[in-house]
């Protein structure tokens, strides 16, 4: 099968291909630095989104608290690239040469970093029944999330508690020397991220490992019974979301001209919802249901603030100074993903995909002989 | 050496005693019976060698202890089983059910589904092959794309023995197979369980309410009631077997061979009966 | 010291009374439903809000007696209408549709529910933070929270064990189908048992007020998780493990106030969850279910 390694390789060089467009094209594509960075931002809740889906969609699990891995991979990407930006001295420059430096290592520690972290989160509560999996991650999530927001910065300089005041508590990170993040995560990264995202996904997904998934979903008992292992399966699945939402955490810290500091309230339990609400809007376990919720929450989400500037929305805002549009939002979500639910529990796509490859190697009847022979064969 | 050896075992639902000292081996190749009266403990025992409640005792397949062992761990050693009420995976179609019992014996399997080797595809292939014959032989092989719960519900369970004899397993464990099935499909299943046997060289035991095929198709017979060993033996034995009769006709029979006989005749009738109510339970549970 | 040590043990067991009623309405709603109802933590928070009107619509500190009696019923009867119609609008429906609904959608509405509720406080009574009125005296207040939550505990016993709606609940709990085929009217005690679960929050939330707490929209997320973890650590189901993992709580929580690691409360919190998951996840009350296969 020579020709699997060709296409393999030519689809690689065309990923890096539309990457490296991304990084050079995007600004011409869209001058407009805000809306450049809608986009981007977008890019990265894709990313959350095809995450999470593989265990919310894909294993049937529920995860509530995604945007701890997102916060644990954002911390850690922000100290590692902060420590080599200081070693290699480009100064204020975020050069994209140097970007080959910083990120590899920067994006491998948040996802390993993540992934630890969803293993010992994990394998306790994905061994029980039940939704024990979804209170202990937000048990978790909000653990971390408090744990840094309650460390003052400055108060103890030993042991854990001083690493943790390093974090900046409430008022958030901005790097070693606190002169913000090292934001090394051009377009380039942010889209081969994405771009890299969907293919894992879809081929999780449509792969043998994807089936047993799928079976284990539907009846976790036979699923056993055939030989598929239900803790190893789902806690695999576990991490590797958690995984995915360290590397978004990533580059959602190290983004070019994003937030200048990762903060503890940007991984708040809203955040974990509107990650749920990505991964349902399209449907659960559908990727490029995933890819279509990440882009239209994150993009709703912007139109709001947008909105709140709005003369009108302002002169409104002055009369009744308790107005909150994004409160607004949440209870229009909230209320769409209860009527979703009840109407069509599926989500939008259901698990389908908006297209469908192919499966490969067409499924061939059986040639002449004994039916019975190969069975037996490998039997013996 | 036995095929699988129970020795002493016992099993405690709270304040129920399901399964209590029951001891029996199966010799291997094998086609054996459990049978007994409706919660006489029969599928406790198979859900025990399975892995799916721990035991006390001791259970050994071939040479090897099934204590603490997990269930996936126990069928990857070759021990498949089907259930009372059919266990499909409702939205994979036909092939996948099938499929799905073989991604155990993958090499490298997340990394090689990711990457896509050579292997990936090379292993999907031959498990496709291989998996499309095992459907030729059970005569579904028109039907592997579509959602397993198009099938009838005699074809379900024929694609459950399928799904189960795709582990390549050594023992295969059958949960009431011939439930929902007139005589002339009985008829036709205990060919087919004989085939399987000599065709895949397996050991097989089945649990059954329906006396025409456990008395047809088994060689040797052990006979539960309320968790504990009431008989042993050869069909023949077991006919004639006093306690049996107790069990399923709830009164002593004396020592009159008429009166033997009458049970003896009795006992291929009334069971049958049983057979009807568990066939019609089975469908309800579906 | 020890002085310090006997006020937080009291404080800590007023504090857990008060967490365990909340608590109960988590685990009584799991028994009989297996559901996680996520929206009670918001059932809590608008009984806080409810009470605190009614408290001062009844004329407050002028009239403590008459206020404080009459604004807590008026919080009860409001969560627990409030409770009834979060079963009815996000679990009946899919209830309604059976086994066919997927494990997770009941979550999401679940989940769905709090994040409304906890967003239309915000839209109707603002975020910021209202304070109660002062109606017991401050020496008192520990007191007599003390007292009116082990009374309700009594009376909730009472009602479990010595009625016909205790019956047909505790019925429920074992087996939703076999009690609808014994003539049980499951809807009806599902509603009346999410109504009693949310009386008994509304109950908590004003009584956590008047011990000089304000109400403010996101305070069901603390309070709420809190029980939660009770109702796991005292075994999820079982209504004196509600009771018992409360009061640990409480207890627990205060006594961490004595030590330098106040701050992370919270974080104990959810540490000895995740120690009780791992050690006896069934919780300490809890008996372990078996699976029919």
């Amino acid at each position: 099968m020579g020709s699997s390694i060709v296409r393999q390789g030519l689809g690689a060089v065309a990923l890096v291909g539309i990457a490296i467009a991304a990084e050079f094209g995007l600004e011409l594509l869209i001058p407009d630095t805000a809306f450049r960075q809608l986009v981007m931002l977008a890019l990265v809740n894709v990313v959350v989104a095809l995450s999470l889906n593989v265990i919310n969609g894909m294993a049937g699990q529920f995860s509530i608290g995604h945007a701890g891995f997102v916060g644990i991979g954002a911390y850690t990407a922000a100290i590692v690239s902060g420590h080599i930006h200081e070693k290699i001295g480009e100064g204020a420059e975020f050069g994209f040469g140097a970007s080959f430096v910083v990120m590899p290592p920067a994006i491998a520690a948040a996802a390993l970093v993540a992934g630890l972290f969803g293993l010992v989160v994990g394998l306790p509560s994905l061994r029980l029944k039940g939704d024990y999996l979804a209170i202990v991650t937000l048990g978790f999530a909000e653990i971390f999330r408090l744990v840094i927001a309650t460390a003052s910065p400055g108060t103890e300089a030993t042991g854990l508690g001083g690493l943790i005041s390093r974090l900046g508590g409430q008022q958030g990170y901005g790097g070693p020397t606190d002169t913000g993040v090292a934001q090394y995560a051009g377009p380039f990264w942010v889209v081969g991220a994405v771009l890299v995202g969907v293919l894992l996904a879809w081929r999780l997904k449509f792969s043998g490992w994807g089936r047993a998934l799928r079976a284990l979903r539907e009846d976790e008992i036979a699923a056993a019974a055939v030989g598929v292992d239900p803790t190893s399966y789902k806690v695999t699945s576990f991490v590797i979301a958690a995984m995915g939402g360290g590397v978004a955490g990533a580059l959602l810290a190290c983004m070019r001209d994003g937030n200048p500091t990762v903060q503890p309230e940007q991984f708040n339990f809203l955040y974990s919802f509107d990650a749920i609400t990505m991964v349902i809007l399209g449907g659960s376990g559908s990727v490029s249901g995933a890819v279509a919720g990440g882009i239209f929450v994150t993009v709703t989400v912007k139109l709001i603030e947008q909105l709140q500037r709005l003369e009108a929305v302002e002169l409104f805002r002055a009369a009744h100074p308790d107005f909150d549009l994004n409160a607004l939002r949440m209870v229009v979500y909230a209320a769409v993903l209860i009527v979703l639910m009840v109407m069509r529990p599926a989500g939008v796509f259901g698990e389908n995909e908006i297209f469908r490859a192919k499966p490969r190697g067409p499924a061939q009847p059986p040639g002449g002989g004994p039916p019975a022979d190969a069975p037996a064969e490998a039997a013996s | 050496m036995s095929t699988l050896r129970l020795s002493r075992v016992g099993k405690q639902f709270g304040g129920l005693r399901a399964v209590s000292d029951v001891s029996f081996e199966v010799p291997p190749k094998s086609i054996f019976g459990l049978i007994g009266p409706n919660g006489a403990g029969k599928t406790t025992v198979f859900n025990l060698v399975t892995g799916v409640y721990d035991f006390e005792g001791t259970i050994q397949f071939g040479e090897r202890s099934l204590a603490g062992m997990k269930p996936a761990a126990i069928a990857a050693a070759g021990i498949a089983r089907t259930f009372q009420n059919i266990r499909l995976f409702p939205s994979l179609t036909v092939l996948e059910n099938v499929l799905v019992a073989c991604e155990n014996r993958r090499r490298a399997h997340l990394g090689a589904s990711i990457l896509r080797s050579k292997r990936y595809y090379d292993d999907e292939r031959d498990m496709q092959k291989a998996a499309l014959e095992l459907l030729e032989v059970f005569g579904l092989a028109s039907a592997a794309d579509e959602p397993s719960t198009s099938l009838s519900y005699g074809n379900q369970r024929r694609l459950e023995i399928a799904r189960a004899m795709m582990l390549e397993p050594k023992l295969l464990l059958l949960d009431e197979p011939a439930a929902g099935m007139n005589y002339g499909e009985a008829e036709g299943l205990q060919k087919q369980i004989r085939w399987l046997r000599d065709e895949f060289e397996i050991t097989v035991v089945l649990v059954e309410h329906n006396m025409q095929v456990v008395m047809g198709v088994c060689e040797e017979i052990h006979v539960l009631d309320h968790g504990e060993t009431i008989a042993h033996g050869t069909p023949a034995e077991i006919k004639k077997h006093p306690k049996v009769l107790a069990a399923y006709l709830g009164e002593e029979v004396g020592d009159d061979p008429d009166a033997e006989a009458a049970a003896a005749a009795a006992i291929e009738q009334a069971p049958l009966s049983r057979a009807g109510v568990a066939a019609q339970s089975g469908v309800e549970a579906r | 010291m020890f002085d310090n040590l006997g006020s937080a043990l009291l404080t800590g067991i007023a504090q857990g009374a008060m967490i365990a009623l909340v608590a109960l309405g988590y685990s009584m709603v799991y028994g009989i439903l297996k559901l996680i109802n996520f929206a009670h933590s918001e059932v809590f928070m608008m009984g806080a809000f409810v009470g605190l009107f009614a408290l001062q619509a009844l004329g407050g500190e002028g009239s403590p007696l008459l206020a404080g009696v009459f604004g807590t019923l008026a919080a009860m009867l409001f969560a627990g209408l409030l409770g009834t119609v979060v079963e009815k609008l996000a679990y009946a429906p899919l209830r309604a549709r059976g086994k066919e609904a997927s494990r997770i959608a009941p979550l999401v509405t679940a989940l769905g529910m709090s994040v409304l509720l906890q967003n239309l406080a915000q839209l109707l009574f603002s975020a910021r933070v209202q304070s109660y009125p002062q109606i017991i005296p401050i020496g008192e207040t520990r007191i007599v929270i003390v007292v009116a939550c082990f009374a309700t505990m009594i009376g909730l016993w009472l009602l479990v064990h010595r009625t016909w709606f205790g019956k047909s609940m505790r019925a429920l709990s074992m087996n939703v189908d076999a009690a609808r085929l014994m003539g049980v009217r499951t809807g009806r005690v599902i509603g009346l048992t999410f109504m009693t679960g949310s009386s008994l929050a509304a109950l908590g939330a004003v009584l956590y007020c008047l011990d000089q707490s304000p109400a403010y929209p996101t305070m069901g997320t603390v309070i709420g998780t809190r029980a939660f973890v009770a109702a796991v650590i005292g075994g999820i189901g079982s209504i004196p493990g509600a009771m018992l993992g409360g009061l640990l709580i409480g207890v627990l929580g205060e006594l961490t106030k004595l030590t330098p690691y106040s701050k992370f409360q919270d974080v104990l919190v959810f540490a000895a969850l995740i120690g009780v998951l791992l050690w006896r996840p069934s919780g300490l009350l809890g008996s372990t279910a078996v699976e029919k296969v």
